[in-house]
C-alpha cells in the first residue's frame, strides 16, 4: 500500500476535482484529519504599518533566491533565507470609501466596503467591510476542530491605535459590518491572557487570613448557628485545595513580567511595541491562540517618530512629492523602524523553542507583513508591499517574488490553504478566479 | 405497632367516652406519629398548617381513617380537632413548642448586589433623582459638538422625534447638518437584563452606566443598518448615568468645498428621525419613557456581573440560612471582580496621586473605610493591622496589595454574615439592621454617624432615621418587590393568549397592561401615605391607548398612559386589575383553580399543599355543556381533592366575570356567569361574597387578611421569622397598622424599628417599654 506524505498528495493520485475537495475533506476516516494540527502547530500573524512604502528603497534588487535587500528591509538580513518578499500584488477593491479606507478595510476582507456615512480625503464615503477578514475565517477553521481548538484562537493586538473606532482603524471583521478592535493597551493584554492565574494568585495568598477571620468570629455565633460557618470552612479549605491543584498555572511557561506603567503615548511607541510582541510569543508558546493580528497605529496613522529624530508625522511626510529627498529620506527611516519590529518579533520566535519539540516558533509560524497602501504619495493600491517571514505555512521562502498585478485575494486564499483549509473563494469572487497563488510553495 | 393494637383493643372493651388525645393515640398516632410528626411508612407529613377547628373537624370527619372501613364519628372528629390544633397543628402551638430564634443569616443575594454596589458608591458624590422628569438635551448646528455651535438647550421628555426632512430648529439649526446629546439618568424599575436599542439613519452614540466606552456606537453608518442593539445587566431600584449623541451629516474628513462638487451624500433622502428604546425586563421593547429618565447627573453604579444561584424561597421570602459551595464560588467571583474593578478605578475612588510616597497614608484611609464600611463598624487598630497594612506590606507590589485588600474585606464571614461582627447590642448593629431593613444594602454615612454618636438609642431616635430613609429609591424598590411578590408576579409570567379569541392581545399589549399595574403601585410607593385599603379598593386604572381599546375604554388611539375610571360597578382594586386576571389563566379560559390559590395563599396569606396527585385539567371539549365553574367542580369533587380545594374553588369563582384577559363578562358561553363564592375564616365563620368586589371589601377590611399582608411584609423586610419575635409581635404590628389608617410605609417603619430593636440573643425589644 503506498504510503501519501500529505492529503493534497493522497487526493491528487486519487484525480479528484478540486469541485469535490469539501466533500472529502469532511470525512474523518481519511485518517488526515489532523494532518495539519497533530503533526506540527501551524501560526500566522499579520503586521500592520501605514501609508505604503518608498519602492526603490524597499523592494530587493533581483528575482529569486539571489537578491538583495534594500535600505528599508536591511534589518530581515539575518531572516533573509525565511524571507518572502512577494512585489506586483494588488488590492483590486474597488466602491465606496477612499484608498486609506479600503486599503486596510479591504486588505484582508478582500471584499469592498459598504455604502456609509464616513467620508475620506476623496471618493464617496462608506461604512465597514461587506465581508469576514482572512485572520478570523482561519481562525474559525482551527476552532471548528478539537485538535487546534485554542483557548481565543486570534489574538488582535495593536500598538497607539487611535481611540475611535471608524474605517480606518479596523482591519479585522467577525463578519460583514463585524470589525474587531485591536487591544493596544499591553496591560489590558495581559490582563486576558493572564488575569485569571494572578487573581487565583492573590487568593491564595488571603487564604490564611481569611481562616484565621473565620475563627475569630465562630465564637461570637450561637452553637445553634455555628454549624453554618463549620460549612462555609470547609468551603475555603476546598477552594485552598482547587487552588492548590491548579499550581502552577498551566501556561507552560512562565507568565512574563511587563515593566509597569508604560503609558500609550507616541514616544512610547517602540516601548509598547516591545510589550506587545512579548505578549504575542508568550500567548503562541502558551498556545492561547494560532492566529494574531498586530496593528501599528492606523491607516492614515500620523506617528511621530522623535525617536528617530523626525518631527513630522507619518502620513503627512508620505504625501511628499518624490522630489522632496528628505522626506524620502525620512520615509525610508520609518520603514525600516518598522521593519526592525519585524525583525525583533522573528528573532523572539526563533529564540523560542516550539513546546513539544520541533526547532521554534518561528518555524512553525508566518508572519505577513502588510500596508494600506503601495505607495504614500500616490494612493496606490498596486505593490502592497507583503512581506512573509517564517516556516508557517511551507511556502518556499528565502525569495524574492515578481507577479504583475495578481489581486491579492490570492494571497488570502494561499494562506486559507496554508492551513489546510482550501476554499476556492475568498472575497470578491471576481478576484479568485485563478484559486491560490503560484510560486509560493 | 404492638402497643397501638393493644389498646385500641381495650378501648373496644371499655372506655366508651374517650378525649381528643386519648382517640388521637388510638386511632391516628400509627400513622401520625404520636406528636403529628408523621410516620416514614404511614402519611410521612407534619400535621401542621393554619386549617381552623372546624375546618379540621370536617376533614376528619370526611377522610379519617384513610387505612381502615368507616369513618370518624363527628363528635370524635371535634375532639381530635380540638386536640390536635392545640397540641402541635396550628401556628401557635407549634410556636409554644419551638420558639422560633433568629437564625444566622448570610446576606441575600439582592443584599449582596446592593452592599456591593454600594460600598463603591460610597466613594462617589451622590446623586438625586429629582423631581424633573426627561433628558437634558443640547443642539449644535454642526455635525460636532463644538460648544460654540450650542443653538439650543431644553429638556426632552424622551427621545423619539421625527423631524422628517426639516431640523428641530430650523430658524437654528441645518437640516443637513446638525448634531444633539441627550444626557442625564435612567431608572432601572426592576434587577434584570436590558437591552436598548437606537433607531435612525443617522450616526449615533449610546453610553449606558459608562461615560467612556459606548454601548452603542454607530458613528460609522455602514449598509442598511438603521438599527442598534446593546444590553446590560442592571439592578433595580437605581440611577445609572446615560448619554446619547446623534450627528446628522457625513462624518470623517470635512471638506465642504469638494463636498459640493462630486461627494454623493450617504443616505441623501433619509429622514431625520431618532428613538430610544429599550426592553425592560418582562416587558417588551417600547420608547424609554419620560418616567424613567432624569435630566440629574449621575455617578456610574458598579454592577457586578456575577450571578448568583437563587435564595431559598420556600417559605415564602428570601431566606439565607444555608450555604452551598456554588454561593461560596460566587462570592469569591463577585469578589475578584470588586478588586479588579477598584484596581482599575483607585485613583478616582481613593483619591491616590502619581507620587507614590503620599499615597500610603491616603491608601490605608480608603480601605480603612472600606473595610468600616463593608463589615458595618469601626476597626479596631488591631484589625486595621490585620485587614489592611498586613496585605500590603506582604503583597509583592502595590496592585496586588490593593486587590488583596479588597478579596479579604469582601470573603469576610463580617461581610458576608448578618449580625457576627458587630456586639449584638451596639448601635452599630442597630444602624445595619435598619438599613438592611428598608434598603437591603450597608448603612450609608449618616446612619454610621448616628451610630458612632450613640444617636440610635431611643425609638425617636430610631424613627427619625427610618423617616429620612424612606424617600430613598431603594425603599421604593424593596417596597416595590414587595408588592410584586405579594400579587405572585415577580416571576415572569406566560402572559399569550389564543390569538383566534383575543386578536388585540399582542405581547405588546400584555407589557402595557403590566406597566398598568406597575403604575398602580409606583404611584402608592411614590406618596407616603400609600393605603392598604386604597389598593384593594380602588376605582380607576391606568390605560393607554392600546389598552383602552381592548378593554373598551374611550381614548384616543396614541394616547399615553393616564388613569381613568374603570368600571365601578364591577372591579375594585389590583384584584380586579386585568394583568392578574390575565396571569391567572389559561390561553383560552378563566381559570377558577389558578386565581383561588392566588388568592389563598398570596391575599389570604393560607398555607396549601401541594395536590396528593398530579391532575390534568379537564378539556373544556370533553364536557362541552359545562360552564367553567361546572367543569372545577366536577373535577375537583373527589375528598381528597375537597381539602384545598372546598377554599379554592369558591375563592377562584368570586373571579369568574373576567375572561382569560381580564375583560368584563356575563356570560361563559352559552352560560349565565354565577360568580358567587365563600371563604371560611381562621376562626371558623363563613363568609359569603357575590363578585370580586365582594372579595376585595373582604381583603381590605378582615383582620385576617390584614395581618396576612403584615406577615409576608415583614418577612420580606427582616428574612427572619416574625415567631422570633415574640409571639406578640404580629397582632401588636396588625394594630398598628389599622391604628395608622393602614398605611404601608409606617407599617414598614415599625416593621424595622421593632425589628432593629431587637438582639439575637433574646427575643426581648431593648427598650420596649420607651414605646
Amino acid at each position: 500500500m503506498p504510503t501519501f506524505t500529505s492529503r493534497r498528495e493522497f487526493l491528487r493520485r486519487l484525480g479528484l476535482s478540486s469541485a469535490a475537495l469539501p466533500f472529502v475533506l469532511n470525512l474523518p476516516s481519511f485518517g488526515f484529519a489532523a494532518e495539519a494540527s497533530a503533526a506540527r502547530r501551524q501560526r500566522l500573524i499579520v503586521m500592520f504599518s501605514p501609508n505604503g512604502v518608498v519602492p526603490e528603497n524597499f523592494w530587493p534588487q533581483g528575482t529569486g533566491s539571489e537578491f538583495v535587500l534594500k535600505e528599508s528591509t536591511l534589518p530581515l538580513e539575518p531572516f533573509k533565507n525565511q524571507s518572502l518578499f512577494l512585489h506586483g500584488i494588488s488590492d483590486k477593491i474597488r466602491g465606496d470609501g477612499d484608498n486609506h479606507m479600503r486599503g486596510i478595510g479591504c486588505l484582508l476582507t478582500g471584499t469592498e466596503l459598504f455604502p456609509g456615512n464616513i467620508q475620506g480625503g476623496s471618493d464617496t464615503p462608506a461604512g465597514w467591510s461587506k465581508g469576514i477578514s482572512i485572520d478570523q475565517e482561519i481562525k474559525n477553521f482551527l476552532q471548528a476542530n478539537p485538535q487546534t481548538r485554542t483557548r481565543f484562537g486570534s489574538l488582535e493586538f495593536g500598538v497607539m491605535v487611535p481611540d475611535r473606532a471608524d474605517t480606518w482603524t479596523r482591519m479585522s471583521y467577525a463578519g460583514p459590518n463585524k470589525p474587531l478592535t485591536p487591544i493596544d493597551d499591553p496591560y489590558q493584554m495581559f490582563a486576558k491572557l493572564y488575569g485569571r492565574a494572578k487573581d487565583e494568585e492573590s487568593l491564595r495568598s488571603v487564604l490564611d487570613d481569611l481562616q484565621a477571620d473565620f475563627k475569630k468570629v465562630e465564637h461570637v455565633v450561637s452553637s445553634e448557628d455555628r454549624h453554618l460557618l463549620e460549612e462555609h470552612t470547609t468551603f475555603v479549605r476546598e477552594m485552598e485545595q482547587d487552588l492548590k491543584a491548579n499550581t502552577p498555572q498551566n501556561v507552560g511557561h512562565a507568565v512574563p513580567q511587563l515593566d509597569p506603567g508604560v503609558k500609550e503615548e507616541n514616544d512610547n511607541i517602540p516601548r509598547l511595541s516591545k510589550l506587545q510582541t512579548e505578549l504575542l510569543v508568550s500567548s503562541f508558546a502558551a498556545d492561547f491562540a494560532r492566529v494574531a493580528t498586530f496593528q501599528f497605529t492606523n491607516s492614515v496613522g500620523e506617528a511621530h517618530m522623535h525617536w528617530l529624530d523626525i518631527k513630522e508625522g507619518h502620513h503627512q511626510l508620505s504625501h511628499e512629492p518624490d522630489t522632496n529627498i528628505e522626506a524620502v529620506e525620512k520615509l525610508t527611516r520609518i520603514n525600516q523602524w518598522y521593519c526592525e519590529q519585524l525583525a525583533y518579533l522573528a528573532q523572539r520566535l526563533a529564540d523560542t523553542p516550539e513546546p513539544g519539540g520541533g526547532g521554534s516558533l518561528l518555524d512553525n509560524t508566518l508572519i505577513v507583513w502588510a500596508n494600506e497602501l503601495g505607495k504614500g504619495n500616490t494612493h496606490t493600491m498596486d505593490n502592497i508591499p507583503f512581506v512573509l517571514v517564517g516556516g508557517g505555512l511551507d511556502f518556499a521562502m528565502g525569495r524574492s517574488l515578481k507577479f504583475k498585478k495578481q489581486p491579492h485575494n490570492r494571497l488570502l486564499l494561499s494562506l486559507a490553504h496554508g492551513f489546510g483549509h482550501r476554499i476556492e473563494k475568498f472575497g470578491n469572487p471576481d478576484y479568485c478566479g485563478d484559486g491560490p497563488l503560484d510560486q509560493l510553495t | 405497632m404492638l402497643s397501638t393494637s393493644f389498646s385500641s383493643a381495650l378501648r373496644a372493651d371499655e372506655a366508651p367516652a374517650s378525649t381528643g388525645e386519648q382517640i388521637y393515640r388510638d386511632q391516628c398516632a400509627r400513622c401520625h406519629g404520636k406528636s403529628g410528626e408523621g410516620v416514614a411508612d404511614g402519611y410521612p407529613d407534619p400535621l401542621a398548617g393554619d386549617k381552623s377547628v372546624v375546618e379540621l373537624t370536617k376533614l376528619i370527619h370526611e377522610t379519617m381513617p384513610d387505612d381502615a372501613d368507616g369513618k370518624c364519628p363527628a363528635e370524635d372528629s371535634a375532639k381530635v380537632a380540638a386536640y390536635i390544633f392545640d397540641a402541635f397543628y396550628s401556628p401557635d402551638a407549634r410556636l409554644k413548642n419551638k420558639p422560633a430564634r433568629i437564625e444566622l443569616s448570610r446576606l441575600t443575594v439582592r443584599q449582596h448586589q446592593n452592599a456591593v454596589a454600594d460600598l463603591i458608591a460610597s466613594f462617589h458624590p451622590p446623586a438625586a433623582w429629582g423631581t424633573e422628569r426627561g433628558l437634558h438635551a443640547a443642539y449644535y448646528n454642526s455635525r460636532h459638538f463644538n460648544q460654540d455651535k450650542l443653538k439650543l438647550e431644553r429638556t426632552d421628555a424622551e427621545v423619539n422625534f421625527d423631524w422628517g426632512d426639516s431640523s428641530p430648529a430650523p430658524d437654528k439649526l441645518e437640516p443637513k447638518e446638525f448634531s444633539v446629546t441627550w444626557q442625564g439618568s435612567l431608572l432601572a424599575p426592576d434587577t434584570g437584563d436590558y437591552a436598548f436599542v437606537v433607531r435612525t439613519e443617522h450616526a449615533v452614540r449610546l453610553y449606558v452606566n459608562d461615560n467612556a466606552k459606548p454601548m452603542i456606537d454607530a458613528w460609522v453608518l455602514s449598509g442598511d443598518e438603521t438599527e442598534h442593539h446593546g444590553e446590560l445587566h442592571l439592578l433595580g431600584g437605581r440611577m445609572y448615568p446615560i448619554k446619547l449623541e446623534f450627528s446628522r451629516g457625513k462624518q470623517g474628513v470635512n471638506d465642504k468645498e469638494k463636498d459640493k462638487e462630486k461627494k454623493k451624500e450617504f443616505r441623501p433622502d433619509a429622514k431625520t428621525a431618532i428613538s430610544l428604546e429599550w426592553k425592560r425586563p418582562n416587558h417588551t421593547l417600547e420608547v424609554i419613557a419620560s418616567r424613567s429618565l432624569s435630566p440629574a447627573e449621575s455617578p456610574v453604579v458598579f454592577v457586578a456581573q456575577t450571578r448568583f444561584p437563587p435564595d431559598d424561597r420556600s417559605t415564602g421570602y428570601e431566606r439565607a440560612t444555608a450555604i452551598s459551595k456554588s454561593w461560596d464560588e460566587a462570592t469569591t467571583e463577585c469578589a475578584l471582580e470588586t478588586a479588579a474593578y477598584v484596581a482599575d478605578h483607585l485613583q478616582q475612588l481613593s483619591g491616590t496621586t502619581a507620587d507614590a510616597d503620599a499615597n500610603e497614608p491616603i491608601l490605608r484611609k480608603f480601605y480603612t473605610l472600606f473595610d468600616e464600611r463593608a463589615f458595618r463598624r469601626p476597626l479596631t487598630e488591631d484589625e486595621q493591622k490585620f485587614f489592611i497594612q498586613h496585605q500590603f506590606e506582604s503583597a509583592p507590589d502595590r496592585l496586588t496589595g490593593v486587590k488583596r485588600c479588597v478579596l479579604l474585606a469582601l470573603k469576610s464571614p463580617q461581610f458576608l454574615y448578618r449580625e457576627v461582627g458587630e456586639k449584638s447590642d451596639d448601635a452599630y448593629a442597630v444602624a445595619a439592621r435598619l438599613s438592611f431593613g428598608l434598603w437591603d444594602s450597608l448603612p450609608d454615612e449618616e446612619l454610621a454617624k448616628a451610630a458612632a454618636h450613640h444617636e440610635l438609642a431611643t425609638r425617636e431616635q430610631v424613627a427619625a432615621q427610618l423617616q429620612r430613609m424612606l424617600p430613598d429609591l431603594r425603599t421604593k424598590s424593596k417596597l416595590r418587590d414587595f408588592l410584586l411578590g405579594w400579587l405572585k408576579i415577580s416571576q415572569p409570567r406566560d402572559l399569550s393568549k389564543d390569538p383566534q379569541t383575543y386578536p388585540d392581545f399582542t405581547p405588546d399589549a400584555a407589557s402595557d397592561l403590566r406597566t398598568s399595574l406597575e403604575l398602580s403601585l409606583d404611584e402608592l410607593l411614590g406618596s407616603n401615605s400609600g393605603d392598604y385599603r386604597q389598593l384593594l379598593l380602588s376605582d380607576s386604572i391606568w390605560l393607554n391607548g392600546r389598552l383602552a381599546h381592548i378593554y373598551g375604554v374611550d381614548l384616543p388611539a396614541d394616547a399615553p398612559f393616564q388613569k381613568v375610571d374603570f368600571e365601578p360597578d364591577h372591579r375594585a382594586g389590583v384584584l380586579s386589575h386585568p394583568y392578574l386576571l390575565a396571569s391567572f389563566a389559561y390561553s383560552g379560559a378563566s381559570s377558577p383553580i389558578h386565581r383561588g390559590v392566588f388568592l389563598s395563599r398570596n391575599i389570604l396569606g393560607r398555607v396549601l399543599r401541594p395536590p396528593a396527585m398530579a391532575v390534568a385539567p379537564l378539556p373544556a371539549e370533553v364536557h362541552a355543556n359545562l360552564s367553567t365553574r361546572e367543569r372545577v367542580a366536577l373535577q375537583t369533587q373527589p375528598e381528597a381533592c375537597q381539602g384545598c380545594h372546598g377554599m379554592i374553588n369558591p375563592l377562584g369563582f368570586t373571579m369568574e366575570n373576567f375572561d382569560a384577559i381580564g375583560r368584563y363578562r356575563e356570560r361563559d358561553k352559552d352560560h349565565t356567569i354565577d360568580a358567587t363564592g365563600s371563604y371560611l375564616t381562621e376562626t371558623g365563620a363563613v363568609e359569603k361574597f357575590k363578585g370580586i368586589k365582594d372579595l376585595a371589601e373582604f381583603v381590605a377590611t378582615s383582620d385576617e387578611s390584614q395581618t396576612a399582608f403584615v406577615k409576608q411584609l415583614f418577612h420580606h423586610t427582616v428574612k427572619q421569622s416574625i415567631y422570633a419575635y415574640g409571639p406578640n409581635e404580629l397582632r401588636q404590628l396588625q394594630q398598628h397598622f389599622a391604628a395608622n389608617d393602614f398605611n404601608i410605609q409606617k407599617l414598614l417603619v415599625e416593621i424595622v424599628a421593632d425589628s432593629a430593636r431587637t438582639n439575637q440573643d433574646s427575643t426581648t425589644k431593648v427598650t420596649k417599654e420607651t414605646k
